[in-house]
């Protein structure tokens, strides 16, 4: 009997170090946003993307810091960041979700992927499925994606005094690189 | 409770697994939170007179357009033969200033008040982070000259011509619409006029003059709100000598960002725009009518 405990026992730890190997952190990003505007586009880089990914349930989560978003121009970061995002308040962007397909994480190779969860721009959460990339290579992920933004959505005013006509929707592109979590 | 080490294992394990399920708190805990700059204390690089501890961006160039209408009050010489002071212009400078840095910035500026050019240099020493750092520090400083024509000996040494102001501010934002600031000021002018009143008694005027300037800043939305500012200035001569009176510069005003530009439309008792001229010589005051109503354009062209 002893001997079964000392099995189980031993079992249920190993599950959760094995659990624990089935986290991956990302560990170089780069999310870009696009607009296009009748003066000048407006785009920016951010390095600073944080993620995870639980192979053992396919659950993802991301985190951008907002004010970690490059520009060209200096004075368009400020107004990005004081008018548009209001970083100040809502300092990051976030989405959680559930890797819709059937991954084999063991097997290398690409799969195209749908990814249903809540994305948080400007503390406004809104669900959302975004279809993506994920390329599997022994003991790293990679996740690509390609996904428009409706300000409207995030409470993102346009305010008519500007003179810049800004569009409506951003196209943001992810890609970020995951090895297995410390 | 036969086996605490299998219950303790169940706990162990269940845990481990909790922990994964909110994998977004998990990540909120594992990423270090930078020590980012607050968000930009002020929207220009001045208020009414003073100057902010906001600065042109690196590469960015700030070209400026100030006017100063004259007075409205009939007693300080407005009135409605002048509308208000609207014919009248008591001050305009145009300027340019440039951002070598983010943090560094020169400019070179021209008033119609005795025509004075003024170069200026601004460095902000420290900038109000997030943590650890609440205020913004800037030091502030030029040399203007002004290039009138000589009317008696005055200018025989060009020297004359010189002055030159330097200041510190110390600025803080406090939550999202307040910005507060305060500012020492130290001015030095070569040439001082020495003035003898009705009875004979002759008063010289200082070269040194240490001033102290408030300023503050209330946004009503993001791209509206109020501004004020009010230098104090010490001054013996100023307080004592009566033929002409000396007020301190009081001034408020109302900023309008539109993403490119910001407007001033302001209020103000002194007719000079540059500190060089407003501590020295602002003989109006708002008592008798002497405020003049004033804009400011800027428009930053960022390269």
């Amino acid at each position: 009997m002893k001997n079964i405990y000392t099995a189980l026992i031993a079992i249920l730890l190993g599950i959760g170090a094995l659990s624990a190997q089935d986290i991956f952190m990302v560990d170089s990003s780069y999310v870009h946003f696009f607009s296009e505007a009748t003066l000048e586009n407006i785009e920016a880089e951010n390095n600073k993307a944080k993620g995870l990914i639980n192979r053992a349930n396919s659950k993802v989560a991301f985190l951008i810091p907002i004010k970690s978003f490059e520009f060209d121009k200096a004075l368009m970061k400020e107004h990005f960041n004081e008018n548009y995002m209001e970083s100040e308040k809502f300092k990051t962007a976030t989405f959680k979700g559930q890797i819709n397909e059937k991954i084999n994480w063991k097997k290398s190779g690409t799969y195209v992927v749908t990814v249903t969860g809540i994305i948080n721009v400007h503390g406004v959460e809104k669900s959302r499925t975004i279809k993506g990339k994920l390329l599997v290579k022994e003991s790293r992920i990679r996740v690509q994606t390609k996904f428009e933004l409706k300000l409207v959505d995030h409470n993102i005013e346009i305010p008519t005094v500007v003179f810049q006509n800004i569009a409506e929707e951003i196209d943001v592109t992810v890609d970020l690189q995951f090895s297995p979590k410390k | 409770m036969k086996h605490p080490l299998l219950v303790l294992a169940l706990i162990v394990a269940s845990i481990n697994l909790n922990a994964q399920d909110d994998l977004l708190d998990m990540l909120e805990a594992e990423v270090p939170t930078e020590n980012y700059r607050v968000g930009p204390t002020w929207k220009t690089m001045k208020l009414v007179n003073l100057h902010s501890t906001s600065m042109v961006k690196k590469n960015g160039l700030d070209f400026r357009v100030t006017h100063r209408f004259g007075s409205l009050g009939e007693k300080s010489g407005g009135g409605v033969h002048n509308l208000y002071g609207l014919d009248i212009s008591d001050d305009i400078r145009i300027s340019f200033d440039y951002g070598i840095t983010e943090d560094l910035q020169i400019g070179i500026g021209r008033s119609k008040f005795s025509e004075l050019i003024d170069g200026s240099i601004k460095y902000k020493i420290l900038a109000q982070k997030e943590k650890k750092a609440p205020i913004t520090i800037v030091v502030f400083g030029n040399m203007a000259i002004t290039p009138q024509k000589a009317i008696d000996t005055r200018y025989d040494d060009w020297q004359n011509r010189m002055s030159y102001f330097s200041q510190l501010i110390i600025a803080r934002k406090f939550g999202e619409r307040l910005s507060f600031e305060l500012a020492p000021g130290f001015l030095y002018r070569n040439l001082v006029l020495k003035t003898t009143d009705g009875d004979g008694v002759t008063a010289e005027d200082e070269n040194a003059n240490i001033s102290l300037g408030f300023g503050g800043r209330f946004m009503i939305t993001k791209r509206f709100g109020i501004i004020m500012d009010y230098v104090y200035t010490i001054s013996d001569y100023r307080s004592n000598f009566r033929p002409i009176n000396y007020y301190d510069p009081f001034g408020v005003g109302i900023e309008i960002e539109t993403g490119g530009h910001v407007f001033h439309i302001t209020m103000t008792n002194s007719a000079g725009i540059v500190a060089n001229n407003y501590i020295p010589n602002t003989t109006a005051n708002w008592g008798d009518g002497g405020m003049k109503l004033g804009f400011n354009i800027s428009r930053v062209f960022q390269f």
